[in-house]
């Protein structure tokens, strides 16, 4: 009995073949820190950017900023963070649905948060027919479209992202654990994450 | 505090109520004024999340 188990041991390890398995945190999945180390390398991106803006307002040093006779429609972009916010609070609510079985609530946070981030984006646009001024005035029209523009690439990915995400959603994917619904927590947390960068940008290039 | 979707949920949370702090001193006095409140809290949140990674190396 005893050298039968051994064999069967033995046959066990002759037919395991290739490298042994990756070793894995028990504390943090694959995919969270895929995302978390993509975002670290995007806030060095956007610290670029706002590195740049700082640099330009204090070398240009004009009497306002921004320059004369240009403005910035506050309250419009303060609206539209509002929106936007709103959209961080619309994903948390179906994250929270689906860990509790909620399948509804999963499909109803998904599309109002996709409906909140088009809106954002199209207000945006609507804003950049708008302006009194383009990329080419000054080094203030090129900072600011850069700085606004590339926050509104990474809402563009973003809505990819709940694109797919609500799809597979309303297909019948994802369940209550962690593991079953990771398709919905990656972008989340991407999501949260462009959202952070619009208060910033907001306050940064709106407010001060 | 884990590394998920609830935990970064909590930092919009918490930039939001900075955000709107500075937002609410800038228009009450000036931008400056704002600025530097800004900076503090950037400062203090710099501190904060070096402290907690002490804490978790421990």
């Amino acid at each position: 009995m005893e050298s039968a188990t051994v064999s069967v041991g033995h046959d066990h390890a002759d037919h395991h073949h290739g490298p042994p398995e990756a070793n894995q945190s028990s504390r943090i999945d694959r995919q969270t820190l895929g995302i978390l180390l993509f975002i670290v390398s995007e806030v060095m991106l956007f610290g670029a950017f706002f590195a740049s803006y700082f640099f330009l307002r204090v070398v240009v040093n004009p009497a306002t900023w921004p320059p004369e006779p240009y403005e910035l429609p506050v309250a419009v972009a303060g609206m539209n963070t509002a929106i936007l916010v709103s959209s961080s609070f619309t994903i948390h609510y179906a994250l929270e649905s689906i860990r509790r079985g909620n399948r509804a609530g999963l499909k109803l946070g998904l599309v109002a948060t996709w409906m909140l981030g088009a809106t954002f984006l199209f207000i945006q646009i609507n804003e950049y027919v708008h302006l009194a001024f383009s990329a080419r005035d000054f080094s203030f029209g090129s900072i600011f479209y850069s700085l606004t523009g590339l926050h509104g690439a990474h809402v563009f990915v973003g809505l990819m992202l709940l694109t797919f995400a609500t799809i597979r959603a309303f297909r019948g994917h994802f369940g209550p654990k962690a593991e079953d619904h990771l398709g919905v927590e990656v972008p989340g947390i991407y999501w949260h994450f462009v959202d952070i960068m619009w208060i910033i940008v907001y306050v940064t290039v709106y407010i001060l | 505090m884990r590394l998920d979707e609830a935990a970064v949920f909590k930092w919009v949370v918490i930039v939001g109520i900075a955000a709107a702090l500075v937002i609410a001193v800038t228009l009450l006095t000036r931008p400056l004024v704002g600025a530097l409140l800004g900076l503090a809290i950037v400062i203090a949140g710099c501190v904060y999340a070096y402290r907690w990674m002490g804490q978790k190396r421990h």
